[in-house]
């Protein structure tokens, strides 16, 4: 008959650690022959040559990017993003010098464009008090034909309405008739004198000198006739 | 074109400022003779009529000869003086579209008035000679114009007179007093 277990377990697990000698466990022993091989295939591998040789076309053609670019919280990439310090580094001008501005504004239909556009808003804002400073009236006013315009426009019956009668008319016809005789007496002293037509003066230096002076200085001193 | 438009139109317009020819400034000092004249005529007149109605006595001036030739001469100094001093141009002048202005253009005061004045009769006596430089002066300066420093130019708007006349022969414009 067998003695029991328990009273020889004792003896036998201390005969055991005596006679099995300190063995490194399986996996243990595998980790450290992995180990040292991984070193010795480090050491011993070009890495430049193995990356030479790998198609990194062929590898991101295998990559589903748009996958990969859902997985980005853009906002988040663009809050950490310092756009001053960018753009600082961007040139500008040289980027500008690249692009073809004809092209683009062939492109663009500005129908569709001024279609946007409110006009109103944009009138509101001109200020048309300082364009028209800009504006030479007097320049404006001499190209006027002012013959034309009277022949063309009610304006004539207005002036008619605000003028002199009769006696103005007559009166005009007379100095009119003067100037002509003026002008017959001029021509055959001229004549008589032997001078060249367009050879004398045609009046004061401040009245026919400049453009405004004559109206304005004969005004001035006593109004016209 | 009518005469009318054409006494207004083309060469008249746009004189104004011009030298002033033989045949204006004569007629206008004709008629400022006529005028200063005929104003003096009316002075005596009422001088003559107060003196009567004051005094009871009958007074004519023609029967004083000295006197009335130094109140036409005092007269008439004043009416060429005083105008051609303040606006440049007498009645006459006013009438027919012309004045008195500086050699340069500018308006004269009362002491080229009063030279120009004082040196008209010189002009005038010896058969007018000193006023033939109107005719042959190249700024067409008489005598008087020359010792006074001034000359005389058109002062007419003979642009507006053109559009007066345009405005008047406007089929749409409406006749006169309607």
């Amino acid at each position: 008959m067998r003695a029991p277990s328990g009273a020889t377990g004792a003896p036998d697990a201390a005969r055991r650690r005596v006679m099995t000698p300190s063995v490194p466990r399986p996996d243990r022993l595998a980790q450290a022959i992995a180990e040292q091989v991984v070193k010795v295939v480090v050491d011993a591998l070009d890495i430049n040559a193995l990356l030479a040789r790998i198609d990194v076309s062929a590898l991101l053609d295998r990559v589903d990017m748009n996958e990969v670019v859902a997985k980005i919280d853009i906002d988040e990439l663009v809050a950490r993003l310092d756009v001053d310090a960018l753009i600082s580094r961007v040139d500008v001008d040289a980027l500008i010098g690249r692009v073809d501005v004809n092209h683009i504004i062939e492109r663009v239909d500005v129908d569709q464009v001024v279609a946007r556009v409110d006009v109103d808003q944009v009138v509101a804002r001109v200020d048309v008090e300082a364009v028209v400073d800009r504006v030479n009236v007097d320049k404006l006013i001499a190209s006027v034909d002012i013959d034309k315009l009277i022949e063309q426009t009610e304006l004539g019956s207005i002036i008619a309405r605000s003028t002199t009668g009769v006696a103005g008319e007559v009166l005009d016809v007379v100095r009119a008739q003067g100037v002509g005789l003026d002008d017959f007496v001029a021509r055959w002293s001229a004549r008589i004198l032997r001078r060249k037509p367009g050879t004398l003066p045609l009046g004061p230096p401040l009245l026919v000198g400049r453009t405004k002076e004559p109206v304005a200085a004969i005004e001035a001193s006593g109004g016209t006739t | 074109m009518t005469n009318v438009e054409q006494a207004i139109g083309g060469p008249v317009v746009g004189r104004q400022g011009n030298y002033a020819g033989a045949v204006s400034r004569l007629v206008a000092f004709a008629a400022d003779i006529g005028i200063s004249w005929g104003l003096y005529s009316l002075g005596v007149a009422g001088v003559t009529l107060f003196t009567s109605l004051v005094s009871g006595h009958s007074f004519s001036i023609a029967k004083h000869r000295l006197l009335a030739l130094v109140v036409v001469v005092v007269w008439e100094f004043i009416y060429f003086t005083y105008q051609w001093a303040v606006s440049g141009k007498t009645l006459g002048m006013a009438i027919f579209g012309i004045k008195v202005v500086s050699a340069e253009g500018a308006p004269i005061g009362f002491k080229a008035a009063t030279i120009r004045t004082i040196t008209l009769p010189i002009s005038i006596f010896f058969f007018g000679i000193g006023l033939i430089g109107i005719i042959v002066q190249r700024e067409r300066r008489a005598f008087h114009d020359l010792c006074a420093h001034t000359c005389v130019v058109y002062a007419w708007d003979a642009r507006a007179a053109r559009l007066r006349w345009l405005a008047k022969n406007d089929p749409a414009t409406p006749a006169h007093g309607s």
